[in-house]
């Protein structure tokens, strides 16, 4: 206890100061910690909870849609040589549900088989946590890192690039002192803004330079394809969430392994938007379905008289000057948008080469990544403080266990708990807009944008986003007039408490100062360049990047073009027509 | 225990003794173990007590021994009182929430029966118990109740509405009666801006009726007013079925039917020509539309939702011009 004590001292000054020296962080221990004793244990309890949860349906209908709905995924897929063996698994269960289903239920009982597929999901889902490998991982990481970045400094010269590390690229703002402790006081469902596939990595490594114990993951199947990532993230306390698998009983396994682990007190991470931001926008629109769990978990903590059975809700900013996979996202999203032709490039984030030039840019580039931890929140979406208790918007303290009891009991209701979770999901998305951390880069988009934009007020967003080279050129002067005026509205934001700058933008008096960083860092890995400047012209290389950059700064009603349009500046309202506002 | 049971044993509060609440307190008592009722001014608790019937707005109503009155929050919410049913103007809404707040334990209902909206922010009823109560189990009352005629035993319905079942089914159990009928609804939203909107149109019924005006320029008035009602309520995020329904299209024929209303008596007297300080003082309570019809103009006019009618009563209210000019006003802004 007391080493992990004293290492959450240090580690509260470390993440405090802007730069410090390559140094390890000790790695806490925690409840995943012991996982690997209690796993198949938990596992028997989903696999029992969600086939009693399913009493009273006609298992045959059950059974016969979730068929359909896999026949379907499975044959649309593809598989490589990493996840061809579990597509087979996949199409064996499938065949064998299949045959079940044709005899008459007196020969095959159908609850043995949903109990099969419910295993086959239960053992998909469940992650494993080895010790071993997360101490092998905490060493590897900054230490692979730190090599790279070291001659990736040499490169540039830099005469103290062989004592800085990863620890100094990555910002780490906010509320850490808080998560720190409520760590102790009840389980922590950590929820990050999502926008690229570096975010599971980078949260991973967060969480660690905050001294927390390890936390378990919520990742997407895609990043399992991957063996080597798959190999660390399966043994770190990752548990697989699958999207394509849209079937009931599918969903109920998944939110019940949540439920169950996050009762056991083992913190959790999950992105609440479902994918990536396909627009480069902050997350407006959530999905509640895991985020229910932890409402469930407390209150079945609470029924059964657990010690700490409180769930709070942190949610986490992560702010990029470039995102690795920004040009297939936002093609992506215009696509689906239905007005340009629809061109799926090929997700190029993951290929080894991309990543290990993104990082190298990263070191090389003097740039940084901002990650702002929020206040957190109680499960109903009310603030915390240190010691837990939840705080009303009147400024009284709730009694949590008030607001689950109905009908003079404390009681699941699954009407209510959805309608507090819808709520809980808003305010999550509130606190996403107003926790983000504005980078010049994102404010160089914006301003460039919007003057553009403003001179072209007749074009369809499609028809702008087609601008030749020659219309989307500005003057430099004119440019920077809109990047100061921008600027003087998101002090006044900020001010407001709408959302938070990056000291280059709330420091430097000089318009010209930030506006060059932005400029300079804004999506630096692409192939065009999302900004350039002469000597008294600004232009874009690229107008879908262009956009996607610009879009973090939507929602909060700063579009100058949309302002006349009447009441569009609420999270979420503003997308239907407005192409984010 | 089944949700009957649990209700039919339970306390309730309710906030406000105006005609509608103690009307409200009335059909409650039949149906639960105690009502305790809020009072502002003592003399009446007094006479109350005394004499189990609330003289100044509801002489007409007869109360059972469980209802009890007081003047004070504190003992109006002592023991275990399990849901709250508040009748207060909006104008006093968010200063008696807060003092109400600090006496609830947060597993209370709380379900309101006020038609109106905060000026300036245009925040629900609702909204504001949210944001100063420790629940956020709110719901409302509303619908086609003129208190007199419930207080005489006559058939209505009423309709309550809460993103919660659990609200919109305590407040079918509690206020089901012989001749009342309770019907729920989800639409917590579109519940409340229809009862709010509606004061607005019941304020220019009374207009017309004071101008001598017949049947052809009301039923102008109430269909055209409801589109209106519509408009601005799917802007504000409502469904436009709800308006169809009793909290809508029902409210707005009993209101705009005759002086049963208040509102309606504003704009009867404002047609003939009476300031309206002076009907709002003889008035003796709140009429909800004037300040429903400044805060709704400001708010749409500042985002270009077409709004004629209120346009056309707030400058009445506001005594820009004559009576005669608010139906010229009227048919030229049609």
């Amino acid at each position: 206890m007391g080493d992990i004590e004293k290492a959450k001292q240090t580690a509260g000054v470390t993440v405090r100061q802007k730069r410090f020296r390559l140094r390890r962080v000790p790695s806490v221990a925690g409840p995943l910690t012991l996982f690997q004793s209690i796993r198949p244990r938990i596992l028997q309890q989903v696999v029992d909870r969600t086939v009693e949860n399913f009493a009273g349906v006609s298992l045959d209908v059950l059974l016969g849609e979730a068929l359909y709905a896999e026949r379907l995924r499975l044959r649309g897929m593809r598989w490589n040589l990493f996840t061809r063996s579990r597509v087979q698994r996949d199409q064996k269960l499938w065949k064998q549900v299949q045959s079940g289903l044709l005899q008459p239920a007196a020969e095959v009982d159908r609850k043995d088989l949903l109990k099969t597929v419910v295993d086959h999901y239960a053992q998909e889902v469940g992650g494993f946590f080895d010790p071993a490998v997360y101490e092998i991982a905490t060493h590897a990481v900054p230490w692979g890192f730190s090599w790279m970045l070291n001659a990736a400094s040499v490169r540039r010269f830099l005469p103290w690039g062989m004592t800085e590390s990863l620890q100094s690229r990555i910002r780490i703002l906010g509320e850490i002192q808080a998560l720190q402790k409520l760590s102790e006081r009840g389980t922590i469902l950590l929820v990050p803004t999502h926008q690229s596939n570096l975010d599971s990595l980078l949260v991973g490594y967060v969480i660690y330079l905050m001294s927390l114990p390890p936390f378990a993951y919520g990742a997407g199947l895609n990043l399992f394809s991957n063996p080597v990532l798959s190999f660390f993230m399966s043994r770190l306390g990752a548990y697989t969430v699958d999207r394509n698998k849209q079937n009931s009983i599918y969903r109920q396994t998944l939110k019940n392994y949540s439920t169950r682990i996050l009762k056991e007190g083992i913190h959790s991470i999950f992105f609440p938007g479902g994918g990536r931001s396909r627009s480069g926008a902050i997350e407006s629109h959530l999905k509640l379905g895991l985020l229910g769990t932890g409402l469930e978990a407390q209150i079945e903590g609470m029924i059964e008289g657990r010690a700490k059975s409180k769930v709070f809700i942190v949610p986490m900013v992560v702010s990029y000057h470039y995102v690795l996979e920004a040009g297939s996202l936002i093609e992506n999203y215009l696509g689906e948008a239905g007005k340009h032709r629809f061109i799926q490039g090929v997700d190029e984030s993951w290929q080894l080469g991309k990543v290990v030039g993104f990082l190298w840019k990263l070191f090389a580039a003097q740039s940084s990544v901002t990650v702002r931890v929020g206040r957190a929140l109680d499960i109903f979406g009310n603030f915390v403080d240190e010691d837990g208790r939840s705080i009303g918007s009147n400024g009284l303290f709730i009694e949590p266990d008030r607001w689950l009891t109905s009908l003079g009991e404390l009681r699941k209701d699954s009407q209510r708990d959805h309608e507090y979770t819808r709520e809980l999901g808003q305010r999550i998305a509130d606190r996403f807009h107003k926790e983000n951390t504005v980078l010049t880069s994102h404010l160089v988009a914006f301003s460039y944008f919007e003057l553009l934009r403003a001179r072209y007020p007749d074009f369809d967003l499609f028809r702008f986003l087609r601008l030749s080279l020659a219309q989307r050129t500005l003057p430099w002067g004119d440019f920077l007039e809109a990047a100061d005026r921008d600027r003087a509205r998101l002090i006044q934001l900020a001010q407001k408490g709408e959302l938070h700058l990056s000291e280059e933008i709330e420091s430097s008096l000089d318009v010209r100062v930030w506006v060059r960083d932005g400029i300079r860092q804004l999506g630096l890995y692409h192939d065009a360049k999302v900004i350039k400047v002469s000597e008294r012209t600004i232009w874009t290389e690229d107008m879908n990047l262009l956009y996607y950059y610009r879009n973090r700064l939507s929602g909060y009603g700063l579009s100058r073009l949309v302002e006349l349009s009447g009441r569009k500046n609420q999270f979420g309202q503003n997308d239907s027509q407005g192409f984010l506002a | 225990m089944t949700p009957k049971d649990f209700w039919h044993s339970s306390n309730i509060a309710v906030i406000g003794g105006g005609s509608w609440g103690t009307v409200l307190a009335h059909l409650l008592s039949s149906n639960c173990r105690s009502v305790r009722i809020w009072l502002r001014d003592e003399d009446q608790v007094r006479q109350f007590n005394s004499t189990r019937i609330q003289n100044r707005y509801a002489p007409q109503v007869q109360l059972d021994q469980k209802v009890v009155a007081t003047s004070s929050m504190v003992s109006a919410l002592e023991g275990t009182v399990n849901a709250i049913f508040w009748v207060l103007p909006s104008s006093a809404c968010r200063l008696r929430a807060r003092e109400l707040a600090p006496l609830m334990r947060g597993d209370e209902i709380v379900l309101h029966a006020t038609k109106g909206i905060e000026g300036g922010s245009l925040k629900r009823i609702s909204q504001i118990l949210v944001e100063e109560l420790p629940t956020r189990r709110v719901g409302v009352v509303s619908g086609p109740n003129l208190a007199s005629e419930i207080a005489r035993g006559e058939p209505a319905a009423t309709v309550v509405a809460s993103e919660f079942a659990e609200v919109c089914q305590a407040g079918e159990i509690l206020l089901r009666g012989p001749q009342f009928l309770v019907s729920t609804h989800s639409d917590l939203v579109g519940v409340e801006w229809a009862g709010t909107l509606k004061n607005i149109l019941a304020i220019a019924a009374g207009a017309l009726d004071g101008l001598g005006l017949g049947w052809n320029s009301r039923a102008m008035l109430i269909t055209l007013g409801l589109n209106e009602m519509v408009r601005f309520g799917k802007a504000m995020g409502a469904d436009v079925q709800t308006f169809l329904g009793l909290a809508g299209m029902g409210d707005l024929l009993a209101t705009c039917g005759g002086p049963a209303s208040r509102n309606y008596r504003v704009g009867f007297r404002l047609a003939q020509g009476e300031p309206l300080q002076k009907i709002v003082a003889e008035l003796g309570s709140t009429a909800e539309g004037v300040g429903t019809a400044e805060h709704v103009w400001q708010f749409a006019s500042a985002r270009g939702i077409s709004m004629p009618i209120t346009e056309s009563v707030y400058r009445l209210t506001r005594l820009d011009g004559s009576a005669q000019d608010f139906v010229k006003d009227l048919i030229r802004r049609w």
